[in-house]
């Protein structure tokens, strides 16, 4: 039987789900300490940290979100209960889906918020609950964390499937040409992971890229269609390079935020496994996450003939002649980056154990204390 | 509006109804035991025909949701047209491709790359969201009445021992009392003294009173006894039809959750496939093409051509392997459509012959 939902693992109960939650926050908040770190190993510039971190609290308020939304799964007596799904194949993250409903909700959470009672009000009459009827306010409870989940869907900065393309002015070159930064991020739906891109680009066009009504809403809905994962760097900045004669991308850089890996909520197969395993006699220890970088950078131009009188510049990307895809085929990017965030626990095991493959990773390890240190 | 839209508007319309017909009936029962308690005649006239009413009208509106959720079938054969879109020319490129079949690819390549169906998978997300969302308030409301009346039942089966202790306890009274006025009566019949007679005969008179209040008695208590039991007979019943509409229910937001989980998957898989192999190969051969002419990496080229050939052909194959993983996966939920399908075979036919309202 082919089941295309069979590699997602629904969390069925509420203790499950906390404690998945839990694990996420303390990884993120590792994050941000960890996109710090990445410039002093030259693997992300000064300029690009703020962007990151910006996405980065974004997405641990997507968890705290989700995390209202099914605090109490499983728990309320509702037959067909919403739970979580998560992708325990090579993701460790929420399944795409969820981030679709999560922007459904969205549209409706000021109607929700009308109709649900204050959280004060909510408090009180748990607590008569309590004294009155000598049990659990199951349902006040649930009540409260979606009271809880809506006020974060309105209140707060959220990372969504989507998050459209944001430009920033990075100077004028000599040429007449004008510099600019463009960020945008996804959460890719076949890998299960949140992938920020960003681009440098060089605007040789008459109007200011950011103002100009004809060209920027086209560049947008363009670098979204074409942000997925199976896309290799250089096809989409080959393709955005057709398609607009007069930006010329010349820095493309991706940012596979994932996958996580944990002994007690994904299946991993290699040495990996060993190692979380080895880990895993403290829930705490046991897990990593993987964050790569690829980067592509134009090499030089060639000038194209588009019509009898005109020519367009065209960029060549130069590509890594050494970096082999899985399948053996070349790589559409110039560098890849891979890197490993892990506990130190599970940093010494796999230090003792040195599986092959995992020397060229660069790895930040988290103290108990919350000091990241990066070794090769 | 279109049609989904309506027929959802209707859904909900008959949603509500029903549940205004299920709390009456529900309220009808408890009346019928507030009554039961306040000491007052059992006076429960719980129709057949009304239990009958909300039945054919539960039948209705599940016919109705059932039809919604092939509705959405139709909406979603929206998809099917944007995936056909990617695969072939529009009118325009395949004129173009008169003149120059490179022109028309070229401008094929650039309508994928800026196709996306993530807002139609939203919008796929949300309808089925309002749908589930309004079984879940059916089925929630199912359940909520199916344990009012369970939990009422249960004090009615305590209530209807209890009657029946008091019975037996009657008519073991009853049986005491029997002797002793057969030996009453055999003492008078012996006495002759006329004051120890009458003394007797007030005696046999009190306990004559006894005996037929004693009888009456019991006879208030079988009517009780018979219509509690008949209470709790509706009740059941009631309780039965509950629970076989929430089974219903059940069904039917299993059907429409998986339906959409796997096509939301399915639909995103297909068209990421469809856009990579479309556009890989070309993007790679023509950056290559820049790059065989560059001096410094003209020695790594002969490996990257061949490396590139092998990286198209295994693009295609991983295509074709999408392709048949699609078919797989549509197979798979025609067998599972069986299951719905048994369920609500009239509606499946009409929706096929496409006889809404014809």
């Amino acid at each position: 039987m082919v089941d295309l939902t069979k590699d997602h693992l629904p969390l069925e109960d509420a203790y499950e789900t906390r404690r998945y939650f839990a694990k996420f926050d303390q990884i993120i908040g590792h994050l941000t300490k960890v996109a710090e770190n990445t410039t002093s190993n030259k693997i992300v510039l000064d300029t690009e940290v703020p962007i990151l971190q910006d996405y980065l609290s974004s997405l641990s308020a997507t968890f705290t979100a989700l995390s209202y939304k099914h605090l109490l799964a499983g728990r309320v007596s509702n037959l067909m209960a919403n739970v979580l799904n998560i992708d325990r194949q090579e993701s460790g993250f929420p399944i795409f889906p969820e981030l679709l409903q999560m922007a459904n909700d969205a549209i409706q959470a000021n109607r929700h918020l009308q109709s649900l009672p204050s959280l004060k009000q909510l408090k009180q009459e748990m607590v008569q609950h309590i004294l009155n009827e000598h049990e659990v306010p199951l349902q006040l409870q649930f009540a409260a964390s979606q009271r809880l989940y809506y006020q974060c869907l309105v209140d707060q900065n959220l990372f969504w499937a989507q998050n459209d393309p944001q430009c920033s002015w990075d100077g004028d070159l000599s040429s007449g040409r004008r510099k600019y930064h463009i960020h945008w991020a996804v959460y890719d739906s076949q890998l299960n992971i949140p992938v920020i891109y960003l681009m440098d680009v060089e605007d040789s066009g008459y109007r200011a890229l950011p103002r100009d009504g004809e060209r920027w809403p086209q560049v947008q809905t363009h670098l979204m269609a074409q942000s997925s994962a199976l896309l290799e760097l250089v096809t989409i900045a080959r393709g955005f390079d057709q398609d607009f004669d007069d930006l010329h991308p010349k820095k493309l850089r991706r940012i596979f935020v994932g996958p996580m890996y944990s002994h007690s909520f994904t299946q991993q197969s290699g040495p990996l496994r060993d190692v979380l395993s080895e880990a895993s006699r403290k829930p705490e220890w046991d897990w990593a996450l993987a964050w790569s970088v690829e980067t592509l950078i134009a090499s030089r131009t060639e000038m194209q003939r588009t019509g009898f009188f005109k020519q367009v510049e065209r960029q060549i990307y130069q590509l890594d002649p050494l970096m082999k895809l899985p399948h053996g085929g070349l790589s559409g990017a110039t560098a890849h980056q891979r890197s490993l965030i892990l506990p130190q626990r599970a940093y010494q095991i796999l230090e003792e154990m040195n599986p092959p493959g995992f020397t060229n990773i660069r790895k930040y390890v988290v103290s108990p204390h919350g000091r990241v240190l990066s070794y090769r | 509006m279109s049609a989904l839209e309506s027929q959802i508007k209707k859904a909900v319309e008959e949603v509500a109804t029903s549940q205004q017909k299920l709390s009456k009936f529900t309220d009808q029962i408890e009346q019928a035991r507030s009554e039961f308690e306040a000491g007052q005649e059992l006076s429960i006239d719980i129709e057949n025909a009304s239990l009958d009413d909300v039945n054919a009208h539960t039948d209705l509106m599940s016919a109705n949701i059932a039809e919604l959720i092939m509705g959405l079938d139709d909406v979603t054969a929206g998809f099917s047209k944007d995936f056909d879109a990617m695969r072939s020319y529009s009118g325009w490129e395949s004129f173009i491709g008169f003149f120059s079949k490179q022109r028309a690819d070229s401008l094929r390549q650039e309508r994928m790359r800026t196709a996306s169906i993530e807002d139609k998978l939203q919008d796929l997300i949300s309808k089925s969201d309002v749908i589930t969302n309004l079984l879940q308030d059916q089925l929630n409301t199912l359940n909520e009445h199916a344990a009012r009346v369970e939990k009422n039942l249960e004090s009615t089966l305590v209530d209807r021992e209890a009657t029946v202790a008091t019975l037996e306890d009657i008519k073991a009274k009853i049986l005491d009392i029997d002797p002793k006025i057969i030996a009453l009566e055999n003492k008078i019949s012996v006495e002759t003294d006329a004051a120890a007679r009458t003394k007797l005969e007030t005696e046999l008179a009190a306990l004559n009173t006894e005996y037929n209040a004693l009888v009456q008695e019991e006879q208030v208590k079988v009517a009780e006894s018979q219509t509690l039991e008949r209470y709790i007979e509706k009740g059941k019943t009631w309780v039965d039809s509950l629970q076989n509409q929430a089974a219903t229910q059940m069904v039917l937001i299993n059907k429409l959750q998986t339906d959409t989980k796997q096509r939301v998957v399915l639909y995103d898989a297909l068209s990421k496939s469809l856009k990579t192999a479309q556009q890989q190969d070309v993007a790679h051969r023509i950056n290559e093409i820049g790059v065989a002419t560059d001096q410094e990496a003209q020695a790594a080229m002969a490996a990257i051509g061949s490396a590139t050939n092998q990286r198209m052909a295994e693009m295609m194959e991983k295509h074709e392997d999408h392709m048949v993983f699609a078919r797989k996966v549509l197979e798979e939920k025609a067998k599972s459509d069986e299951r719905f399908a048994r369920r609500f075979e009239k509606i499946v036919e009409k929706h096929d012959k496409n006889a809404y309202g014809a």
